[in-house]
């Protein structure tokens, strides 16, 4: 299959039967600049950007999507969750949409960014309950949606800070110091 | 057969390297056999890859390290970078009995284990040298501080240590390079614990086999912060970075890669060794060295194997026996009141220690012996962020700065020699190589609880001295192995009816055959062992050739 045919393809992608979408999703996706993904699918893939990038959004530095947290996510699902991991993150993934229909009924990524923050708030209030409950000895397991916002925070703040963009621009870790200082002011730091 | 050598050292890491170094310096040709492949520091030290550049941004790759590595992964050491220089599991296997897990933490490189150690050195008092015999525990030791003090300047000049001398009777000073700093927080729990413990419980800097200062070709250190991957500027100790080098100046070391030793050749009309079996790690053929002498620095089970795969070396009944590690794990983490302006710089590869103040001057109802701590203080990074309400720009903006100040004591304590705590030959099972692999058995007793127990409360007390608050007292539970500083397979000791070794680390069966790793320890003490393997091995080398030049080997 020629690249032409492959955008030809993609346009009425619908018809066509399941191998040939993912190569042509992967081949459209090496197109755009990004890698092809292994699991998760557009619209999941959507979400994770919105949300990824809800909670590091590029400010006067560049936030999860420039540090390619998606692609980041997507990875730790396919090599390095177990079944059992992958598939509680993917139900998350469905059910946050569910709650978005119910509550505002449109899918969370056809929100307007107001419904988009007020939806992670309350998830993100949730999240913060049950650390307190755990403090307090009263363990409750997280529900879906928890659960995946829970592990989504978790690996945008790894995916970013981890990245050159998040290491080095972000936080201007030296890879080599030099020196150690053992207590100095914060704006003398390396200095 | 090639030539006979004047001496064969079996292992290349922490005591080989020194077995290798002053053999050769004495005038000895040495041949070094080491199991694992040879290492280049040019091309396998990692310690500066940036985390970006690593697949799984150094979590690791988790399948694969299930797959093959299902027991050195619990070592915080073997991670993304340097997960390479540990074993594979499945080529070196071992058996315990059900219920009693030991960790056995191997890496089968030249350097051995002295690539991803921690580095952390403390000497030795009479304290412990004399408390076998003190109690009527074990077998007393043959030597005491004045024997091996010398030996602790000869290889502490050499390695280059950095510490500050405090002047306590069970934790002597050495040789040391400058101190490195204590961060805002560990300054703040120092003072606390200054004035509230007065000079019974002392908060000092970590010592270090790290150069603060340009040391004899080797460069000070950089402060990039992973150690464990290697060090291209050799700023820290090691045999790659230190003693092999030195041997190989001397014209007089072969280093022999990719040679897995079966057994040590024994001849019981002459009651010696006469040399060394081989399986080449690639070819698997069999090989044979011979030599005058044998020095063994496998590593304490590693050692313990060959031996009992040699089948000498066990009139007394005590080869194998009385397998010991440290028992780590109990402490206590707080938050302290330090500047919050103010923050530290740089990755300094070494954190805090207090010496042990337990059964030193004052007698502890519960238990005997004691327990030192590590650990250190910091400012929390950006994964406080997953335990943080919030999200968005405000969220971001504060996970740029650094956290609060908090600080964890972490406890290392001594383990009492047990016959019950063996390991022997498994009749069922051999190695990827088709040589016998061990059992071990070893489980920790009611004194190493009552420590652990222990570590908990006084860590507690420091901190609550220190004024810090959300104090977390802590103990876990760790398998024995795990510590990584297994000792007491061939025990040194007065009487060949029940040592391996004598007070020269010579087997009394076979006297030029020596073990000078871990393997010799007649006690573990509470500090980290590693530096007393390098002042036994330099000792144990003189003597041989001493005896040497004397005929008597």
């Amino acid at each position: 299959m020629k690249r032409r045919e492959v955008l030809l393809a993609l346009g009425g992608a619908a018809v066509f039967a399941d191998p040939l979408l993912a190569a042509g999703r992967a081949l459209h996706s090496r197109l755009s600049g990004g890698a092809a993904l292994k699991v998760l699918d557009p619209h999941q893939n959507e979400m994770v950007v919105a949300i990824a990038e809800m909670i590091i959004p590029a400010t006067d530095t560049p936030g999860a999507t420039a540090a390619k947290v998606n692609e980041f996510v997507d990875l730790a699902l396919g090599e390095w969750m177990d079944d059992n991991e992958r598939a509680k993150f993917l139900q998350g993934i469905g059910e946050l949409d569910d709650r978005s229909r119910k509550r505002f009924a449109k899918d969370f990524t056809g929100c307007a960014p107001d419904e988009q923050t007020e939806m992670l708030q309350l998830v993100d209030a949730e999240v913060a309950a049950l650390r307190d409950a755990d403090k307090q000895g009263t363990h409750r397991d997280p529900t879906p949606s928890q659960g995946f916002f829970q592990m989504l925070k978790r690996l945008t703040l790894l995916g970013y800070y981890t990245s050159e963009i998040g290491d080095a621009e972000e936080l201007h870790n030296p890879i080599i110091p030099g020196r150690y200082d053992g207590c100095v002011l914060l704006d003398q730091r390396g200095k | 057969m090639a030539k006979p050598y004047d001496a064969i050292v079996i292992g290349s890491g922490i005591s080989g390297g020194w077995a290798a170094k002053e053999l050769c310096e004495l005038g000895l040709n040495t041949l070094v056999l080491e199991a694992g492949r040879p290492i280049n520091p040019e091309t396998d030290y990692v310690e500066h890859v940036p985390v970006w550049e690593m697949k799984f941004r150094g979590q690791g790759d988790r399948k694969a390290r299930n797959a093959t590595q299902p027991i050195q992964q619990q070592c915080y050491a073997c991670d993304e970078m340097a997960y390479k220089f540990f074993v594979n599991d499945l080529e070196n296997p071992y058996t315990t009995p059900e219920g009693k897990p030991f960790s056995w933490i191997r890496g089968r490189q030249v350097g051995g284990r002295s690539i991803m150690w921690g580095r952390q050195v403390y000497r030795w008092s009479d304290l412990d040298f004399e408390a076998n015999g003190k109690e009527g525990v074990g077998v007393d030791w043959p030597i005491r501080y004045a024997d091996i003090a010398p030996w602790y300047d000869h290889v502490e000049e050499f390695v280059g240590i950095t510490g500050q001398a405090e002047g306590l009777s069970q934790l002597p000073d050495g040789k040391f390079l400058p101190p490195m700093a204590l961060n805002c927080a560990e300054q703040v729990v120092k003072d606390g614990i200054a004035k509230h413990f007065g000079r019974e419980r002392v908060l000092t800097i970590g010592r270090a086999a790290v150069l603060t200062q340009d040391h004899l070709g080797r460069s000070a250190c950089h402060y990039c912060g992973p150690c464990h991957r290697g060090c291209i500027t050799r700023s820290y100790f090691s045999s790659v970075n230190a003693t092999l080098p030195a041997a190989r100046a001397t014209g007089r070391l072969t280093l022999r890669p990719y040679s897995v030793v079966h057994s040590i050749i024994y001849d019981a009309k002459t009651a010696k060794a006469t040399g060394v079996r081989v399986i080449d790690g690639q070819t698997k053929h069999a090989l044979e060295f011979k030599a005058r002498i044998v020095f063994l620095n496998a590593s304490t089970l590693e050692s313990a194997r060959i031996l009992l795969n040699s089948g000498f070396g066990n009139s007394s009944g005590q080869l194998g026996k009385n397998v010991m590690d440290h028992i780590m794990g109990g402490g206590a983490n707080g938050r302290i009141d330090a500047p919050a302006d103010k923050i530290d710089f740089g990755n300094r590869p070494n954190g805090i220690y207090i010496p042990r103040f337990r059964n030193v001057t004052t007698k502890s109802k519960d238990f005997v012996r004691g327990y030192g701590f590590q650990g250190g203080g910091g400012r929390d990074g950006w994964g406080r962020g997953s335990e943080m309400m919030g999200f968005g720009a405000d969220f971001k903006r504060e996970l740029k700065k650094p956290g609060p100040w908090g600080f964890g004591f972490y406890g290392f304590g001594e383990m009492l020699p047990r016959p019950e705590n063996f390991c022997e030959i498994d009749k069922t099972k051999v190695d990827a190589w088709g040589i016998p692999a061990l059992r071990i058995s070893c489980a920790y007793g009611e004194n190493e609880q009552k420590l652990l127990a222990d570590m908990a409360v006084t860590a507690a007390e420091m901190l609550a001295a220190a004024g810090a608050h959300d104090i977390q007292p802590f103990t876990s539970n760790n398998p024995p192995g795990l510590v990584i500083h297994e000792m007491g397979t061939a025990r040194m000791g007065r009487d060949p009816k029940t040592s391996v070794l004598n007070g020269n680390n010579q087997v009394w069966d076979a006297k030029n055959v020596f073990v000078t790793d871990g393997a010799c320890m007649a006690s573990t003490a509470c500090q980290n062992p590693s530096i007393t393997y390098m002042a036994l091995t330099a000792r144990a080398a003189a003597f041989a050739v001493e005896a040497m030049k004397r005929r008597e080997l």
